[in-house]
């Protein structure tokens, strides 16, 4: 009896969620399709919506002359060297915070105003004083990221339920253990909802440096096309974008998931 | 005394920042003293008033974007969260939106409106729609099982249990996104206003930061800065006065 129950309930639910995906799955071909139609029929010009196909075709050229490795290595070199700096600067200054209140006060009224001013904002100023070239834009990802992740972390180590701090005395655990083996794992959900947030404010950071002034990466190649008014170039551009910023929001997520599975993550 | 900590801080950081500038820099192309700064603000403010203009044409695309943005983002987020039908064929296209860096929209949304004010109300717009969605939908999914019950068990039709019931569950959550849109709506500014405009405060900065006016630079995005932190907080007192008994509901 109970095992039929469980059976049916456990066959009944896997049909749900492939019912999801496969709606999913018509919405963007549909949507697509629709696209493709819409503009061979309606439109002459290329120029204001290019149909699919020749978004498609666009990006084979673009692959095959070499570019857009050498745009997508750009930016996403720059991503990962201002993100791995900013992950091991804002976790421990974020630490600090947490742990000592004096350096809470200290760094608050700077951390707050530096996150409240919008992010591009800062990008003159980062290409003033660092020129144009890699630098300013790895500068712009890690400052954009650090102060998130410092945020979250001193927000993760503040909460830490009082009960594993008695656990952690009632075993004696040395000054470094208590940091390495109870607060930072009890602060590292919220590490990881900073990172979350970081990662597309910091996309965006890393795009407009590269729009502002650069020889190099994917906010290069938005320019170009548009100001050469090419458009299934500008399409091609816009749809690497969407990729990149679709695949780190879902591996934060992962591991959002993974590390903190009692939090419901938001669906987007 | 964490007040005195923090007044201190902030004192002790711009006497350094004034040091660094007149003493070691020394060079205003690069670094300038925040008393030249507060100077330029003061002069732009009250002598010259030309920063008026530019305050006007900004507040205008982002009050606009921020409107329609709640307009089309609350009832959006309701059927998403009511019709799981409608959801599964819409998410895909929300994720797509909502992950895409705004600014890759920009030259395609110039391509098609022009350099006028609806391109920008629309970049605003896009910041501002997706905090406010998804909070109006949690706001919505999560409306305690009970108060619904309740209804029920009153007989409400479905459009009373809505506006009586499920709505006022949901304004806290409404209010929580529309003050994380404040400061993406700011971004959204700055950046439509960098694309072919020719006043509002983005367009300042952009400005200043081609021709290296770095007194202009720093009132600009000092501006930028209080008109955020202002409309942070006017909301979080507008959410207290609207929710009393909630506090930090947010779904980021």
């Amino acid at each position: 009896m109970i095992k039929s129950f469980i059976g049916s309930s456990v066959t009944g639910k896997r049909p749900l969620v492939k019912k999801e995906i496969s709606r999913g799955f018509y919405s963007v071909m549909g949507g697509l399709l629709l696209w493709e139609m819409l503009t061979r029929l309606l439109l002459e010009n290329e120029l204001l919506i290019p149909p699919p196909s020749s978004v498609l075709r666009s990006l084979w050229k673009l692959a095959l002359s070499g570019q857009l490795n050498q745009h997508l290595f750009a930016t996403l070199f720059e991503f990962v060297c201002g993100f791995s700096t900013a992950c091991v600067i804002g976790i421990l200054l974020g630490y600090l915070m947490g742990r000592y209140r004096w350096f809470d006060d200290l760094m608050d009224p700077w951390i707050a105003t530096l996150y409240s001013i919008p992010v591009i904002a800062f990008v003159p100023f980062i290409i003033i004083w660092f020129g144009i070239g890699l630098l300013s834009k790895i500068i712009v990802v890690f400052k954009i990221t650090a102060v998130a992740i410092m945020l979250n972390t001193a927000a993760g180590v503040k909460n830490i339920d009082p009960t594993w701090l008695e656990l952690s005395k009632s075993l004696r655990l040395k000054p470094w253990e208590n940091t390495y083996k109870i607060r930072l794992p009890a602060a590292l959900p919220y590490i990881i909802t900073g990172m979350r947030l970081g990662v597309g404010r910091a996309m965006l950071g890393v795009i407009v440096a590269e729009l502002m002034a650069a020889n190099a990466g994917l906010g290069y190649l938005l320019r170009d096309a548009s100001e050469t008014w090419d458009s299934p170039k500008l399409f091609v551009t816009v749809v690497l974008l969407a990729a990149m910023g679709m695949g780190s929001f879902a591996l934060i997520k992962k591991g959002e998931q993974k590390l903190a599975p009692w939090r419901e993550t938001a669906e987007w | 005394m964490h007040g005195i900590i923090k007044f201190l801080s902030i004192l002790g950081g711009l006497v350094l920042w004034h040091i660094l500038a007149t003493r070691i820099i020394n060079d205003t192309a690069l670094l300038i003293s925040p008393l030249v700064v507060v100077v330029k603000g003061y002069e732009m403010l009250f002598v010259t008033a030309d920063l008026y203009p530019h305050l006007y044409a900004s507040s205008s695309i982002f009050l606009y974007g921020m409107l329609l943005a709640t307009l089309v983002g609350v009832p959006v987020g309701f059927v998403m969260a009511l019709s799981p039908v409608l959801r599964d064929y819409l998410t895909p296209w929300m994720t797509a939106l909502y992950t895409t860096p705004r600014i890759a929209f920009a030259p395609v949304l110039l391509l098609w409106f022009g350099i006028d004010l609806a391109s920008k109300i629309i970049i605003v717009f896009l910041g501002c729609v997706f905090p406010i969605l998804i909070n109006s939908f949690y706001g919505m999914r999560v409306v305690s099982r009970e108060f619904v019950e309740v209804g029920r068990s009153f007989r409400l039709s479905r459009g009373k249990l809505f506006l009586k019931i499920l709505l006022p569950a949901s304004v806290p959550f409404i209010l929580a996104g529309l003050r994380l849109a404040v400061g993406r709506g700011l971004t959204g500014v700055a950046i439509a206003e960098w694309f072919g405009a020719t006043e509002g405060l983005g367009h300042l900065i952009f400005f200043a930061g081609q021709t290296l006016n770095i007194p202009i630079l720093f009132v600009g995005v000092a501006v930028f800065a209080i008109l955020g932190i202002l409309g942070f907080q006017l909301l979080k007192v507008i959410e207290e006065l609207a929710s009393p008994w909630r506090k930090e509901l947010e779904v980021r």
